[in-house]
């Protein structure tokens, strides 16, 4: 568990980066920091490996003060992964990866062999092992600092905009990537992103930060996006955080039609193993947006059905045999009770005092 | 090992301070022969690169020239001129030019190429003309960097003059060469003394003249990084 | 030189050992300095780059002593080094290539990408082992290409020696020049140029060799 108490930074000119924070990183999770640039985020990841020293307060690693440590020697137990991936130009990619267990002694054919163990894990081929850094793309680049930052298992990963030199689609991937890795590897993750769909999409904790790194709300991604402790936020958070926090929802909860309904005079039209081939009426034919109840969101359900002339996305299940319909109607009333929404019904539209954060 | 008896020798005798050998003469030709060749040289090669650094075309010759240009041996291209060509100054300054000219070419084409690519097109954008562009964008913003060329170049000539005494050019070089020859050694000490002072003279006045010549954040942050493109002795 | 022609080839051939010996010389009194100033440069580079307060002046005295003709530094060393000897070519050949190779060093070290140096320090390197492990094998291209510039210009300038009794294959030009027989000068110049490729090629070779990373250029 990372925690910060009081932390704050107040360089000699008298700027203040940090005013004094207290938050709870908890175990085991990725805790988000996200706000404008600006607003002390990085500064207050930078606390915890002591790239940067408090001026007053304290960080605590599952209790210890980070201040407690030899910088070089807590460092080499913290993972750091940077937004250019910083890997050393010099070094073949496995001995980039092996950097921290050979600085923490191990022999290098052990050191290597991990090397080799992490790249597979973060999903590069064994090739990429003998390049160099300049001969990957910025994504594999990612990767690989990914991988040089798990390689001595430190329990704690520290990630500073990570994946925001890389293009939108890569990004999407290496998120994915993330994700799966974390559920295989429970870190202690605190990620600084400015990127609020990022944040949403992989935290477990998104903490929303002000400028002098005040907290404007802490809280899970779905409350976060349902209930904005205030305009700010709501601004910060983009006009469609609705339909952003259906992504959050699973679409099981959806009531579905049998497959062989009629809508609107449209039928769908299945195959020999029960799959969907696609909306029928009169002579006309046109194709059938799915959806997998099991694994995808509410938004998923939404978009299909909005998409489907017969205003019904079809439920498929994992060998994509149709399992039923689900109307605009059943995904609406999948939401539940309309959630409270905050005073602010236009955000976007309502000058509010203070920062524009949505502007940013 | 008498410094200050070789320098007080070397600065009194009378021959110091009138007729051919006076040190005022000395210093004169030594600067008008350099000035001479300078001249040619920023003739020869200032356009030249300019126009490779703003076509882009050519580049290739400025990198081969440099390197050539790095390695060819002054005293061997100043006799080998006098052989073929006879005695006279004329000679002389044919290979004072060639080895004053690839400093220019390069700050010239750098200086050039080296403009914000998006300030260049923004110029062209609002209409200038590629003459325009070149004389309003381009060469203030080269200056800095040609000046700097300029300086490499001016050391350099100063050098190569000096090593052209031998050959039998006048100017400071004569204390130097005459003074070995007839193992006058004052003369040989007060003649290096003062090329050096010619030398650093030259390199300390470009200096502010660089500076003026940056932009105005580049004085601010100080980073005006002058390039050595040549030896310049 | 009337009637006397540009190269006699039959002159060349009869004194190729001769010739060797002199490009031999050359090769020892220009390109030894080289060497001990990159072995001087390094150490002195590492310190500037955690040090700007002591490279600041170094620089300016280095911007200098770079200005200084070569011909007045040697007849100024004479009284001390002897008229002749390898040492009144060697030491100035030695501050000229420093003067190269201390800036080349610390312009490379600074070089080295800021994320570089962040993630260093992030991976637990302290600032000494981050310059000796990280930076300056990052910074090795530069380097390499400081020694290039140090090495053809030291090749070239040592020539110069000949005026003071020493300088390799200078002595072609004033043996020369004094005999009116322009044939070693052209084989001298040849020859000189000819050093300074050749040592240009392997230094090239030797970057290829040192930093495979760094593909074409300079990085």
């Amino acid at each position: 568990m990372i925690t910060f108490e009081g932390a704050a930074k107040r360089h000699p000119d008298g700027t203040v980066a940090v005013e004094g924070l207290d938050l709870d990183g908890p175990a085991g999770r990725i805790t988000v920091l996200v706000g404008p640039s600006g607003c002390g985020k990085t500064t207050l990841l930078r606390m915890v490996n002591r790239m940067v020293e408090p001026t007053s307060g304290r960080v605590l690693l599952n209790g210890e003060d980070v201040a407690s440590l030899p910088a070089a020697r807590l460092r080499r137990g913290i993972g750091y992964v940077i937004q250019q991936a910083g890997l050393f130009p010099h070094r073949r990619v496995l001995d980039n990866v092996a950097t921290v267990p050979r600085l923490l002694g191990q022999d290098r054919r052990t050191a290597r062999a991990r090397a080799a163990e992490l790249l597979e894990l973060v999903g590069l081929p064994p090739e990429t092992a003998r390049r160099y850094p300049f001969q990957l793309s910025g994504g594999q680049q990612q990767r690989v600092g990914v991988a040089r930052a798990l390689a001595a298992d430190p329990p704690v990963l520290l990630m500073d905009e990570p994946f925001s030199a890389v293009d939108p689609v890569v990004r999407a991937g290496l998120q994915e990537e993330l994700l799966r890795l974390q559920s295989e590897l429970n870190k202690t993750v605190l990620f600084v992103t400015h990127d609020i769909e990022e944040a949403v999409r992989l935290g477990d904790q998104v903490v929303v930060l002000r400028e002098h790194g005040r907290i404007a709300q802490c809280a899970d991604p779905h409350t976060l996006l349902t209930a904005p402790a205030n305009n700010d936020v709501a601004a910060f958070l983009g006009r469609d955080r609705g339909l952003r926090g259906l992504g959050l929802r699973p679409a099981s909860t959806v009531g579905l039609l049998p497959t062989g309904t009629e809508l609107h005079g449209w039928r769908l039209a299945v195959d020999a193993n029960g799959r969907p081939e696609g909306w029928e009426r009169g002579g006309e034919r046109r194709p059938a947006p799915v959806f997998a109840p099991a694994a995808d969101s509410l938004r998923s359900a939404l978009d299909a059905a909005v998409l489907s002339p017969a205003g019904a996305a079809v439920a498929v299940d994992g060998t994509g045999r149709a399992t039923g319909l689900a109307t605009r109607a059943a995904v609406l009333a999948a939401l539940g009770p309309s959630v409270e929404e905050p005073a602010a019904e236009r955000p976007a539209t309502e000058p509010t005092a203070g920062e524009p954060a949505g502007g940013r | 090992m008498n410094w200050l008896g070789w320098l007080t020798t070397f600065f009194t005798a009378p021959a110091r301070q009138s007729g051919p050998d006076a040190i005022a003469h000395r210093i004169a030709e030594h600067l008008v022969f350099c000035g001479e060749a300078l001249l040619w040289a920023v003739v020869l090669a200032v356009p030249l690169g300019v126009l490779i650094g703003y076509t882009g075309r050519g580049a290739f010759v400025v990198t081969a020239l440099t390197g050539a240009a790095r390695a060819l041996p002054t005293l061997g291209l100043v006799t080998l001129a006098v052989l073929l060509a006879g005695v006279g100054d004329t000679a002389v300054l044919v290979p004072l030019v060639a080895l004053a000219a690839p400093p220019l070419l390069v700050a010239a084409a750098e200086g050039v190429r080296g403009t914000d690519p998006v300030v260049r097109d923004a110029a062209l954008g609002i209409g200038l003309t590629h003459r325009q562009v070149l004389a309003r964008v381009c060469l203030p913003a080269a200056a800095p960097v040609l000046l700097a060329g300029l300086r490499t170049a001016t050391v350099q000539t100063i050098a190569t003059a000096t090593v052209a005494a031998y050959v039998g050019l006048g100017g400071l070089g004569r204390y130097v060469v005459d003074g070995l020859a007839t193992k006058d050694y004052p003369a040989t000490v007060g003649g290096a003394l003062l090329v050096v002072l010619l030398a650093v003279a030259a390199q300390l006045l470009f200096a502010p003249l660089i500076r003026r010549a940056s932009p105005p954040q580049a004085r601010l942050t100080r980073r005006t990084r002058t390039r050595r493109t040549k030896e310049p002795r | 030189m009337d009637g006397e022609p540009l190269v006699r080839w039959h002159w060349i051939g009869d004194h190729l050992g001769y010739l060797r010996d002199l490009a031999l010389d050359h090769a020892v009194i220009s390109l030894v300095p080289v060497l001990i100033a990159l072995l001087a440069a390094v150490p002195l580079g590492l310190l500037c780059a955690r040090l700007p307060r002591l490279y600041q002046p170094l620089a300016a005295v280095f911007n200098v002593v770079y200005a200084l003709p070569a011909i007045a530094v040697f007849v100024v060393l004479i009284p001390y080094t002897g008229l002749a000897t390898r040492a009144t070519v060697m030491v100035p050949l030695t501050c000229y290539a420093l003067a190269v190779l201390l800036p080349a060093t610390v312009d490379g070290l600074r070089a080295v990408p800021e994320d570089v140096r962040q993630a260093a320090t992030a991976l637990g390197y302290g600032p000494w082992h981050r310059l000796a492990a990280v930076e300056l094998p990052a910074s090795v291209p530069y380097l390499v290409a400081g020694v290039r510039v140090a090495a053809v210009s030291s090749i070239s300038l040592a020539a110069v020696g000949a005026l003071v009794g020493r300088g390799g294959l200078g002595y072609l030009f004033v043996d020369g020049f004094q005999r009116t027989f322009p044939t070693p000068i052209v084989a001298g110049i040849a020859l000189v140029v000819l050093l300074a490729l050749a040592t240009d090629l392997l230094l090239v070779l030797a970057r290829r060799l040192l930093a495979p990373w760094a593909s074409g250029g300079a990085r």
